[in-house]
């Protein structure tokens, strides 16, 4: 039991980290709590519902033009709402602003696929496999391997590309990268864009996994993807994983042992014991401004 | 006995040193320049001392009391008001609101008396705003009281942080880098006050990097080099000094 | 007083041309326009007697004083709650079960809902007030989440989803209060004593230390300010005001239910203190009439209704930050 409890958990901390991963490197370059990021993956997830359930598609065809359209809809939020506060507005004025993103996109999709539940089809066949003497489920398997994997190639793409390797530069320091000849905004599109391209690969493994997609999920998945990154540490891919995992295993310890009616209340009660023990997150370094 | 002592004072940021070692006496009435090259560790200097870094080892002593690590809003408590290197008015507040708000530990109003004594809360008000604008004139400030502080000049805006500051009724008053950034009109209205400051008998610590400005102001300097404190001496001395010409040459060369 | 006489000579003394100051000429105005504000407050219900105008007057006077209350967090001390909302539940809920459970009388219930309010606000300020600006806004979400799915969850208690119903009509020094009528004037009392409290808050010492922390939290740090004392003391102002306004709700509405203090209605009253205008007392009730009478203008499009409020969101906080009656609220 134990054991199956934690491979869920590692598989659903797969899949946060995902989702974690855009929100973090956004918050780690421009300290934007981006509302919207929630909504982005949901819309995603729900386009993929449709082409899935309505439309027939290919399982990866539906995935790839879902994940695209929600990378462009991030890089739509942050050219339309976000570009014009980057300068040294008061912090909380972007906040807000993004809170107004997330309602409004949140309304869009309301208006197409409404609030309720929706059946999202099982994209990996329901097999039991035997691993080292324990039955594991495929499904569970096969969504954590793709996990990793697009995590992996991420981290590749991090260090390796050209384009990589400039969002980890804005990331350190956006008016040094500004000097240095990096494009800024093109790259903060691109931080978007991937950010959500990701957020929505882990919003459909979710759904699959779960069977099941709805709108309520969105603003679940923000406060999820900054839970999770302010636990592991801020604007890192590592920081992203641990937080990722300690909240996928302990989410699912908790609505097994305990309850799951106050899985997200304890939830909550970790993140603020997490910001008064450590605000600074297990992998944060304690930034220090100068006066 | 000094107004300011601090003895054996040691900051480092991650393994860097940035205060090693510093002791200092600062008696009262005196205007102490603190001068150094880039790095030496002058902003450091007046963070510790006002409680906005805490010293990694030794203490520091005002008025004859134990300050060492207590926080910033205590410091300036006890009579220790300061400005800022890179200027930090209240910029969308008025310019009689910011000396009001500098006026904080003098305004003795809590909570519960606005409501249950108001005429004697109002009064105090009242009187503060009147020394307020007393501050105001002092500095030619006071027929601007209502704009927006952001709406002033960049010299008006370093007096009216300085007025900001002395509104706390400091007994030590410290300007880090005041004449930075500014126009060389600027720098003489801004001279001609702190000479005013000092003929009402205040005492200042003044870190700046102009020399002219602060040899023809301070009683005495304090150059301070890689965290250490190099030279003490009065400024003709500080001046003709080969080293701390040195030092200063020596850091160039290194650009 | 003749002290007073010679300090206001003084002032008009160095008051240049240029800058236009409180004089008596604007204090005068405002004092007229208040006067003018409560003849019609206090008469409009004698010319508004349909129940379902009287009815919205209602709701804008419980959003007034929520974000009254908000705005002195928000507007003023610069901090972005997400968490209001849970603060109104408790006012509502106290007051709700107090008063159907324990059969006490309304004063009494409000009084013990703003109370409970200010204890938990102070569980929840007390380690806000440590943490940075953003940390803060997870704090309040994360805290008004719990609120909620309690309310929700714990069914021998609240009710569950399906609230508590019932809520007996409310008696102040023994008078019953039935109408519309009558609740509205008993709210617009509460919303004076709501307005009367802040302003003498907002203009004092504590007020403008509220401003310093919005400003520059250091540079107040280094003015003698306790901040984080000062944080907290905004917030359990906010929070106490708040919850007087749920338990008006309660009482008006005679149900409660978890609905009633979702995330959606912080942001709402988010939206109301910005379109107005943060950091001025007035800005906010301006902001808190356009948005109620725009929702109630499209209420024909509710499916579209966070469509609208996200959007009008985005706009003001684009083309103009300081709210259509603000005047500066923030760096720029």
């Amino acid at each position: 039991m134990l054991y199956e409890v934690l491979m869920i958990g590692v598989m659903v901390g797969a899949i946060y980290t995902l989702i974690t991963i855009g929100y973090s490197m956004v918050y780690g370059v421009l300290k934007l709590m981006n509302f919207a990021h929630g909504d982005v993956y949901i819309f995603g997830t729900l386009m993929t519902y449709t082409l899935l359930a309505k439309n027939q598609w290919h399982p990866a065809l539906a995935i790839l033009l879902a994940a695209v359209a929600g990378g462009l809809l991030a890089a739509l939020v942050e050219i339309v709402a976000y570009r014009r506060l980057r300068a040294a507005q008061h912090r909380m004025i972007s906040m807000i602003t993004a809170l107004g993103a997330a309602y409004v996109i949140q309304n869009l999709s309301e208006l197409r696929w409404g609030n309720q539940v929706l059946p999202f089809p099982s994209l990996f066949p329901s097999k039991q496999l035997m691993v080292m003497g324990h039955a594991v489920s495929l499904t569970h398997l096969v969504t954590l391997v793709i996990a990793v994997g697009v995590i992996a190639v991420f981290n590749i793409f991090l260090k390796r590309h050209k384009m990589g390797k400039a969002i980890l530069c804005v990331s350190e320091d956006i008016s040094t990268s500004s000097l240095m000849g990096i494009p800024i905004n093109r790259t903060m599109s691109t931080v978007y864009f991937l950010g959500g391209v990701l957020g929505v690969i882990g919003g459909v493994l979710y759904s699959s996994s779960y069977g099941a997609v709805s709108l309520g999920m969105g603003f679940r998945g923000t406060v999820i993807a900054f839970t999770a990154a302010v636990i592991g540490g801020i604007g890192s891919l590592g920081g992203a994983m641990i937080g990722g995992m300690i909240l996928g295993i302990s989410e699912n310890i908790i609505s097994v042992y305990v309850s799951s009616t106050f899985r997200d209340p304890i939830t909550f009660l970790i993140l603020i014991a997490i910001l008064l023990i450590k605000p600074t997150g297990i992998m944060g370094k304690v930034e220090q401004g100068k006066v | 006995m000094g107004l300011l002592e601090t003895r054996n004072l040691v900051k480092s940021f991650g393994g860097v040193m940035a205060i090693n070692d510093i002791t200092l006496d600062l008696e009262e009435g005196d205007i102490l320049g603190v001068i150094g090259p880039n790095g030496s560790g002058k902003s450091t200097f007046i963070n510790l001392l006002t409680g906005i870094y805490r010293p990694d080892q030794g203490a520091i002593r005002f008025g004859g009391h134990d300050i060492t690590g207590l926080p910033a809003h205590q410091v300036t408590r006890r009579g220790i008001a300061r400005t800022f290197q890179n200027l930090r008015v209240f910029s969308n507040v008025s310019v009689l609101v910011n000396i009001l708000i500098g006026q904080h530990t003098q305004i003795q109003n809590r909570l519960y008396h606005l409501f249950l004594t108001p005429l004697a809360a109002r009064k105090r008000e009242k009187a503060a705003e009147k020394k307020a604008l007393g501050l105001l004139k002092m500095a030619n400030l006071a027929d601007r009281r209502d704009e927006l502080a952001k709406s002033l000049p960049y010299g008006e805006q370093r007096l009216l942080e300085i007025c900001r500051a002395l509104a706390s009724n400091p007994r030590l008053l410290m300007l880090d880098e005041p004449c930075a950034g500014m126009n060389p009109n600027e720098m003489d209205t801004l001279a001609d006050f702190i000479r005013e400051l000092r003929a009402k008998g205040h005492t200042i610590l003044i870190i700046e990097h102009n020399m002219p400005f602060i040899m023809s102001l301070a009683d005495r300097i304090v150059v301070l080099d890689a965290g250490r404190k190099f030279k003490d001496g009065p400024p003709e001395q500080i001046q003709n000094d080969p080293e701390v010409q040195d030092i200063y040459l020596g850091k160039e060369d290194d650009i | 007083m003749p002290e007073g006489t010679v300090h206001e000579a003084e002032v008009h003394a160095v008051l240049s041309a240029r800058s236009k100051p409180r004089s008596n000429g604007t204090i005068k105005k405002k004092v007229v326009g208040l006067s003018a504000a409560l003849v019609i407050a206090l008469v409009l219900p004698q010319v508004v007697t349909n129940t379902y105008w009287l009815g919205l007057l209602n709701f804008l006077i419980i959003y007034s004083i929520l974000c009254l209350s908000l705005n002195l967090i928000l507007g003023f001390t610069g901090l972005l709650s997400l968490g209001h909302a849970a603060f109104y539940g408790i006012g509502a809920y106290t007051t709700a079960i107090l008063m159907t459970r324990y059969h006490v009388g309304f004063l009494p219930a409000m009084l013990a809902s703003a109370m409970l309010a200010l204890v938990f606000s102070l569980f929840l300020g007390i380690p806000a007030s440590k943490v940075r600006g953003d940390y803060f806004t997870l704090l309040t979400i994360a805290f008004g989440e719990i609120f909620r799915l309690i309310a929700q969850a714990w069914i021998g208690f609240t009710g569950g989803a399906m609230g508590i119903v019932g809520i007996p009509i409310p008696k102040v020094f023994g008078m019953p209060i039935r109408t519309e009528t009558q609740f509205y004037y008993l709210g617009l009392i509460l919303l004076a004593i709501t307005f009367v409290c802040l302003t003498i808050i907002v203009q004092s010492r504590i007020g403008r230390a509220l401003i310093a922390i919005r400003e520059d939290e250091l540079a107040a740090k280094s003015m003698g300010i306790n901040t984080p004392w000062y944080i907290i003391m905004a917030f359990t102002i906010g929070s106490f005001f708040a919850a007087v306004a749920g338990s008006f709700l309660a009482v008006y509405q005679t149900t409660v239910t978890p609905s009633n203090f979702r995330l959606e209605e912080s942001c709402l009253m988010i939206i109301m203190v910005i379109v107005g205008g943060m950091g001025n007392l007035w800005a906010p009730l301006a902001g808190v009439l356009i948005m109620t009478l725009a929702t109630e203008m499209f209420r024909s499009l509710a499916e579209y209704r966070m469509l609208i409020i996200g959007g009008i969101m985005m706009l003001v906080l684009l083309f103009r930050p300081q709210g259509i009656f603000g005047s500066s609220a923030f760096k720029d």
